[in-house]
């Protein structure tokens, strides 16, 4: 069921049940309920504030569009935000505006939240932990585990607010779609532990967006930013007296800010004031505005009555309002904005000066859509990441003219994927996203790419030639290039544990970021790079870390031991516990809660979260539901030749997915991404195929930059290494040789060694391995290399 | 059993409780700050269980109260008229005499005049708020007068209304 019908059964519902004076008949409130449907889908919604709930088990609800939901803070301190709903019979559950479920209620056990009508008990997580008469009832039709709370998107962030997104994808992270208006005040927001010390609501007799007009009409300076975020107004005058600091305004501050987000929030610093209002739709022609009032926890008495009376003057229920109406803005371009936004979501105009289609509206990345009616060949491309947008590039510069689209499941702009387990998990609010995109918006409209997040492809049909959409949309393809990349391997025992992650998506490294800012220390599970990146991250951040790693070493599979041993040290002399040689007997949880692994030696191992790392499969299973050749019977890589081309002539996989019959061993790096897409290219528009470069990696960890060049081979052991001194200090690389052939080399902070080694690889002139120990040998230019 | 002395203040005090709300009913902020001592301070607080906190909507002292009032006929606000009831529940006068503290219940209704749409809601009566003011007095030669007013309310939703000392 999509959003809309749910909502529109949601209030039939609540009619028939008799808890609900919506009627769903009257068109003016169908209209309403499209519109809370349409706009709440997407929005993040800052629904309460940490310190509403500050013990385990204290809850707060709420609602967002025509949904209700409950936020409530689990043993460990985590906040979690779930549908107040009971999946046995759709009823609400928790009706208290604010409370704690320490205490057993009438019908409940403590530390439940438990619905009063059959008894049904869920913890904190959302998990089902009782179903009354569940074996007698329901025999083996049916058991508690199958049943739960829908636990919604929901992040802490800009000065402790309580965000939820009803939307499992959001059409972007929180990051991008609040961050880039809030940095104005992030730093401020974010200085000093804050408190809800006011709180009123008021019912004004307003249409939603007429509310909204009315606000920013008002405002005479500001800017706008993506994602619909209109904002900033500033009182140049007073910035100037403010003493200039980033911490928490004191009560004799008085800069003015104010930020406004989409669909309805304002976030308003003045003077010593935080005060931040959210508007909640009540009817059609009704808003309620909750106002909270912020202040620094634990602030002085005198400090706090001198804020109180501040914010009561601004913002208090009994303030006197302003002298006069507030001019309209000659410059209302606010206005459009927020309207331009309110369109996107509902594919029509507020005051019918464009209509968006519904087609458009459905997707938001609809103004990357270029060519809108297909004509000519046609590309279809499964996957917009490294390898796919690569292939569209390449595609466009051998001058390619036909029609290309990519199909992405997930949302938002795609991204690189490097950064995620390096810098950007170190980051706290800050939006890293837009500089890590894989391509700008621009990029898409200038080279005709047809980009569509959100969208994915159930089945090939290699007969018809076409695809389909999980939106239902049949597509016809010229050529068809699958570059669905892999997805992370997981323990079967950490499915479904809240605070253990793998690491493959944006949203896993924003997941993984946001419950590390609230931890302390994480047990991760795999010593490969993905496993070695994040603890270093993590460990920079001041966590405790533990690696566990099953095999003899570390990057056993992608490094060689001289490399490996030294990256091994270097993490132990960061303060990391790396356990190699020992295997993982279990994950051990509580109420869905990680706490600790045991390992098969015995020992226990503590954290407050948990990353596994321990490798990935390709995601093959579209390719051979479709009938084409994968590496095992039950799937593996897709098998290509060396044009790219799988067992279909008209279809090609390339990147993470993809593997050449020759090749024995699957590379997942961006290089080779890149080097797939570029022969895939060639292939499709009859260039010449592109020169082969020798396989190239990094890594970035601690202060140590590692790049690699050509492929280890680990299992060989006719292979061995020699290591070469660096000219600065921390500088070494190591030199794998098979006989007098150079097979690969690993440097560590050494750019120019790094450069020279590439060149002997790519030109097959190997230096020779008795020498190459000698910083004074070099190994281009000595003369001593062979072809 | 209390001397008729005693009996004679309660009365009193409850006579100035009630001629306050008429005065504030009145709007005649000078009748009412003429039953107020120097030293009057007057707030406006409620519990919000929401967040679990006393709060304090509005506070200010005699000073800061005349300012207020005489600003009020430059600002734009909602002239509805309030309609206080007041019911005094209990007075407790100290055993000296000089002083004493009332608890009372107040409802107070709106009635509508220029809202949003006068045409179809001036002259409806809505409940406005609810709670309870708790008075202390100051007593000089038998004569009552406020120290200090706190309306304690139980609305935590305030819609548009009135601005000034409820
Ligand atoms: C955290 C992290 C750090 C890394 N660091 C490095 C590094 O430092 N250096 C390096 O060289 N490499 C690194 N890599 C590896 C590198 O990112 C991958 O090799 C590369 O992303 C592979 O690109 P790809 O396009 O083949 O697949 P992917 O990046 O996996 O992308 C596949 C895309 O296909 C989409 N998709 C899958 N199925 C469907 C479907 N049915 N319908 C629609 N869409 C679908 C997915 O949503 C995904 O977006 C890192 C990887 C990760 C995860
Ligand atoms: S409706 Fe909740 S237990 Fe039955």
């Amino acid at each position: 069921m999509d959003f809309e019908s749910k909502a529109d059964a949601t209030v039939q519902d609540q009619c028939t049940a008799g808890m609900s004076k919506k009627i769903a008949v009257n068109p003016l409130d169908r209209d309403f309920i499209e519109e809370q449907a349409k706009i709440f889908r997407n929005a993040w919604v800052p629904v309460c504030h940490e310190s509403e709930l500050p013990e385990p088990y204290d809850f707060r609800t709420a609602s967002i569009g025509n949904e209700n939901i409950i936020i409530c803070r689990a043993p460990d301190g985590k906040i979690n935000a779930l549908l107040n709903v009971c999946p046995h019979r759709g009823m609400l559950i928790e009706r208290r505006p604010q409370g704690s479920f320490l205490e057993g209620q009438a019908s409940g056990n403590p530390k439940r939240i438990t619905c009063m009508f059959h008894a049904w008990q869920f913890d904190m997580r959302g998990n089902c932990v009782y179903v009354a008469r569940e074996k007698e009832g329901y025999q083996e039709r049916f058991s508690k585990d199958d049943a739960g709370l829908r636990r919604l998107r929901c992040i802490v962030n800009y000065g402790g607010f309580v965000w939820v997104n009803m939307n499992d994808q959001p059409v972007s992270m929180l990051e991008e779609w609040a961050g880039p208006a809030l940095s104005a005040i992030e730093e401020q927001l974010n200085s000093v532990p804050l408190e809800v010390v006011h709180y009123h609501k008021e019912y004004v007799e307003h249409g939603y967006k007429a509310e909204a007009l009315q606000f920013l009409n008002a405002e005479k300076d500001g800017a706008v930013f993506d994602y619909g975020h209109c904002t900033i107004t500033r009182n140049e005058a007073d910035v100037k007296k403010q003493n200039v600091s980033t911490d928490f305004p004191s009560p004799d501050s008085k800069a003015t800010t104010k930020v406004h987000l989409f669909p309805g929030y304002v976030f308003d610093l003045s003077g010593p004031v935080l005060n931040v209002t959210v508007v909640t739709p009540v009817d059609t022609n009704r808003i309620m505005i909750e106002h909270r009032g912020l202040a620094p926890q634990g602030e002085s008495k005198t400090d706090r009555d001198v804020r109180a009376k501040y914010y009561n003057l601004n913002h208090g229920p009994f303030r006197i309002p302003a002298t006069g109406l507030q001019e309209n803005s000659e410059n209302n371009f606010l206005s459009e904005h927020y309207l331009d936004e309110w369109s996107m979501w509902m594919g029509t105009h507020p005051e019918g000066l464009q209509r968006i289609t519904e087609k458009d509206s459905a997707d938001k990345d609809s103004s990357l859509e270029a060519n809108e009616s297909i004509t000519g060949p046609h590309v279809v491309v499964i996957g917009a990441s490294h390898a796919g947008i690569s292939l569209a590039d390449r595609l466009r510069k051998h001058g390619f003219v036909g029609n290309i689209s990519i199909f992405d499941k997930q949302v938002g702009g795609p991204m690189e994927r490097p950064p995620l387990s390096k810098g950007f998990l170190l980051g706290g609010g800050e939006s890293v996203e837009s500089k890590s995109l894989l391509r700008q918006k621009k990029w898409y409209k200038a080279n005709k790419v047809r980009l569509k997040t959100q969208s994915t492809v159930h089945k090939i049909d290699k007969d018809e030639k076409t695809i389909t959409v999980n939106n239902g949309d049949v597509i016809k393809y010229d050529k068809l290039v699958i570059a669905s990349g892999a997805v992370p391997k997981e323990l079967p025992s950490s499915k479904g544990i809240g605070n253990a992650f793998v690491l493959r998506q944006p949203a896993d490294a924003n997941a993984i970021r946001q419950t590390a800012n609230n931890s302390d220390s994480v047990v991760i599970i795999g010593g490969g790079y993905i496993g070695l990146e994040v603890a270093s991250s993590l460990r920079k951040k001041g966590m405790e870390i533990t690696v566990i790693e099953a095999g003899e070493r570390i990057l056993a599979r992608v490094a060689s031991k001289p490399l490996a041993e030294h990256l091994h040290k270097l993490h132990v002399d960061n303060g990391v516990t790396v356990i190699t040689g020992v295997g993982v007997e279990s994950v051990n949880q509580e109420d869905g809660i990680f706490h600790s692994v045991t390992l098969s030696d015995g020992r226990v191992i503590e954290g407050e979260m948990l990353i596994t790392g321990i490798g990935v499969y390709p995601d093959s299973q579209l390719a051979s539901d479709a009938g084409l050749e994968t590496q095992f019977s039950n799937g593996g890589a897709i098998l290509v030749n060396n044009e790219m081309q799988t067992s279909n002539e008209d279809i090609f996989a390339i990147g993470d997915v993809a593997l050449r019959r020759e090749q024995n061993i699957a590379v997942e790096s961006v290089h080779n991404a890149q080097e797939t897409a570029a022969i895939a290219a060639a292939a499709i528009t009859g260039a010449d195929s592109p020169n082969i470069q020798t396989p190239w990696f990094w890594s970035d960890q601690y202060d140590a930059k590692l790049q690699s060049v050509g492929i280890v081979p680990v299992q060989d052991d006719s292979v061995y290494q020699v290591e070469r001194p660096g000219k600065r200090d921390g500088a070494v690389s190591f030199w794998s040789y098979r006989g007098d052939e150079l097979v690969a080399v690993e440097v560590v902070n050494d750019p120019a060694t790094y450069m020279e080694a590439r060149q002997c690889l790519d030109t097959k002139r190997f230096p020779d391995p008795k020498q190459i120990s000698k910083p004074s040998y070099s190994p281009v230019d000595s003369g001593g290399g062979r072809s | 059993m209390k001397d008729n002395s005693m009996l004679d203040l309660e009365r009193k005090i409850e006579k100035t409780i009630y001629k306050a709300t008429l005065a504030l009913d009145e709007n005649n902020w000078s009748a009412w700050f003429e039953l107020c001592d120097e030293t009057f301070t007057y707030a406006i607080t409620s519990f919000s269980p929401e967040i679990n906190k006393k709060m304090t909507y509005f506070s200010g002292d005699k000073k800061e109260l005349i300012g207020l009032m005489d600003m009020l006929p430059k600002h734009n606000t909602d002239h509805s008229p309030l309609h206080r009831h007041t019911s005094v529940y209990s007075i407790d006068i100290s055993d000296d005499g000089k002083s004493a503290t009332a608890v009372s219940s107040v409802t107070i209704y709106q009635n509508m005049l220029d809202g949003i749409n006068s045409h179809l809601d001036s002259g409806e009566s809505r409940l406005f708020v609810i709670g309870k003011y708790v008075d202390e007095f100051s007593i000089v030669n038998g004569v009552p007068r406020f120290t200090n007013r706190e309306t304690k309310l139980d609305n935590r939703r305030l819609d548009k209304g009135s601005h000034w000392p409820l």
